[in-house]
């Protein structure tokens, strides 16, 4: 009894957190304009004029770039954070950590209000590499935080190791340190991808005419509501999914053993 | 102290963590081919010279050279000293025989020499045809071997070990004594061998340093140590000692009262050493001179029964008999004994 209680609250949740996303995708393929039950027919149609849209293009291309730069480059910052606390003892070292954690609680309006007023006194503002280093500041605390939990697995005297065994300090990097946190590596850039993919705030805020698809998706709301916003949603949200859940499998099966 | 053949020379070292003294003046040689053993309690400072050896950590003062060269500021990459470590420290995303190559990989050699090595040393370690294998699908002995395959392909003059054994099961220690001398001495290579375990320490060592709070306490073969400790902190270290006070008066030793023969001593105050396994337990008083002593309790220990005592001052005494004199003595917590020594089982303490 009490098991199937726990197994309706538990479809229950996923219910809650799953069904406007379910209605969007099953939106996107309904002939009706408006939103409404009964159901038209099955169509693919909004998905064809969102993608006759060059700007939707576009949209998606430069979302891509920032998603795969802005990850390489949060997980680059990410893995030498986690990788200078696991190895290094130093004064201030709380300090150091809370202020590498620190991106994700501050509020998406301010973070973005205070990238466009720094970027455009770098002169970055509206330009792509202005969202890449907005994205990167915003998914370093993620793949930091991924790549720490596995250095705590690794055995301090597996770098050690290695130096004793004729490994100068960057190829015991290179041949252990690197291998044994690879699949830390790659969910954080998969993790760190799908921030960048999702995020819109900041996006809006400094992106100006290299609209990113969040971004674009606002505008074509602001014209007229349309299931063509369904459709590009659906391909977001599958494309940011198939990131995390990637994400997700490789922290999963390492923390296993 | 010196060896004949000296390989190792460690001189004036210490080292400091901020104020903490961690080694305090080392001094020590260590000859070509010898097997020696580090051995004393946790935070002694055995670890951190091993590990100054392996050039992991740097002395704050005092050389260190390897066959004559002085090795201070040789970064630890460029040493040719590999060590087992406590962990093992295998590569757990390589297999066996990858983990074996490792050092031969850093060295350069090519990739069919560096295997063929490999796998010479994964036969001769009884690993034949566990090569491909990752390593955490081994037991526990044979990562083990597979760690000292992994130190010893590329044929160093010294080996380091720092507890290695200490996360077997016994049965498996006895085993790996065996491997680790046999080995040692076909090879003819230095062992240094860092453990807080005196069964290992003594069953292997030609030659045991022991070390507490930083400092040499006595080095010594095994039975020196074992028979004549310097000092009460190697006494009470090795364990199964008796220490004794008392003064010495023309080759007597007065102890609570009672007169033991102790030739040869030097007049004044004393402590004397005797060896659980000399000490003799009376049932009943006798004209010989005894220090009566209260039962409390027995400890089976491999090679026989530790029977512990309290003496008259509250001090601990221990006398090891076998099976047969413990049930013959029948001893009850709280019962009176009387334990006395031969006067060749009376050891003088220097210090």
């Amino acid at each position: 009894m009490g098991r199937s209680l726990s197994w309706v609250y538990v479809a229950a949740l996923f219910a809650f957190v799953f069904a406007p996303i379910l209605t969007s995708m099953v939106f996107s393929f309904n002939s009706d304009r408006f939103p409404t039950v009964p159901l038209g027919e099955f169509t693919t149609h909004w998905y064809e004029t969102a993608f006759s849209r060059p700007e939707v293009w576009t949209a998606f291309r430069n979302s891509l770039v920032v998603a795969a730069s802005a990850a390489a480059l949060s997980t680059f910052i990410g893995f030498a954070t986690a990788y200078t606390d696991f190895r290094f003892g130093f004064r201030f070292k709380s300090a150091y950590l809370a202020l590498a954690l620190l991106p994700p609680t501050i509020p998406l309006v301010i973070m973005g209000l205070a990238m466009l007023a720094w970027l455009s006194q770098l002169g970055l503002s509206g330009t792509i590499q202005g969202i890449i280093i907005a994205h990167t500041v915003m998914g370093a605390p993620f793949a930091m935080a991924i790549c720490r939990l596995r250095l705590q697995q690794m055995d301090p005297s597996l770098e050690a190791a290695a130096r004793n065994l004729g490994a100068s300090p960057w190829r015991a990097m290179r041949t252990v340190v690197i291998p044994f946190c690879m699949p830390a590596i790659i969910s954080a850039y998969c993790l760190t991808a799908a921030v960048s993919f999702d995020e819109f705030m900041v996006a809006w805020f400094v992106s100006g005419l290299h609209r990113t698809v969040p971004v674009i998706i606002l505008e074509i709301l602001q014209g007229n509501v349309d299931p063509q916003i369904n459709a590009i949603g659906t391909v977001v949200f599958l494309t940011s999914m198939t990131l995390v859940i990637v994400s997700q499998l490789l922290i999963l099966r390492k923390s296993a053993k | 102290m010196t060896a004949a053949d000296p390989l190792v020379d460690f001189s004036g070292v210490k080292k400091n963590y901020g104020t903490f003294e961690a080694v305090k003046t080392l001094d020590l040689t260590i000859g070509r081919g010898e097997f020696v053993a580090i051995m004393g309690p946790s935070g002694c400072g055995k670890t951190t010279t091993l590990r100054m050896l392996a050039g992991l950590e740097n002395p704050t003062a005092g050389t260190i050279r390897i066959d004559g060269q002085v090795m201070n500021d040789v970064p630890v990459h460029e040493r040719d000293t590999p060590l087992v470590w406590q962990s093992l420290a295998l590569f757990p995303f390589l297999n066996v025989v990858e983990n074996v190559e490792f050092g031969l990989k850093m060295r350069g050699v090519e990739a069919k020499e560096r295997r063929d090595r490999a796998m010479l040393w994964l036969d001769r370690m009884g690993l034949k045809g566990f090569e491909t294998r990752p390593v955490d699908a081994l037991s526990g002995g044979q990562r083990q071997r597979v760690a000292l395959a992994r130190s010893l392909v590329t044929e160093p003059q010294m080996l380091l070990l720092d507890e290695p054994l200490s996360a077997l099961d016994a049965h498996l220690v006895i085993r790996m004594q065996g491997v680790l001398t046999k080995l040692q001495k076909e090879l003819g290579i230095t062992f240094v061998y860092v453990t807080h375990s005196q069964s290992e320490a003594f069953a292997m060592a030609d030659r045991v340093v022991i070390m507490g709070q930083g400092e040499i306490a006595q080095i010594g073969t095994p039975q020196e140590i074992f028979r004549a400790p310097n000092n009460r902190f190697v006494a009470e270290f090795v364990g199964r000692n008796n220490i004794l006070e008392g003064t010495v008066s023309g080759g007597i030793i007065t102890i609570d009262g009672a007169e033991y023969p102790l030739p040869g001593a030097a007049d004044g105050p004393a402590e004397i050493v005797v060896a659980a396994d000399r000490m003799e337990i009376h049932a009943t008083v006798s004209d010989a001179a005894a220090i009566p002593a209260e039962f409390v309790s027995e400890e089976f220990a491999g090679t026989g029964i530790i029977c512990y005592f309290e003496g008259p001052d509250g001090e601990e005494l221990k006398a090891q008999v076998n099976e047969t004199q413990l049930a013959a003595l029948a001893p009850e917590p709280g019962q009176t004994f009387w334990l006395s020594w031969l006067p060749d089982a009376a050891h003088v303490m220097a210090g």
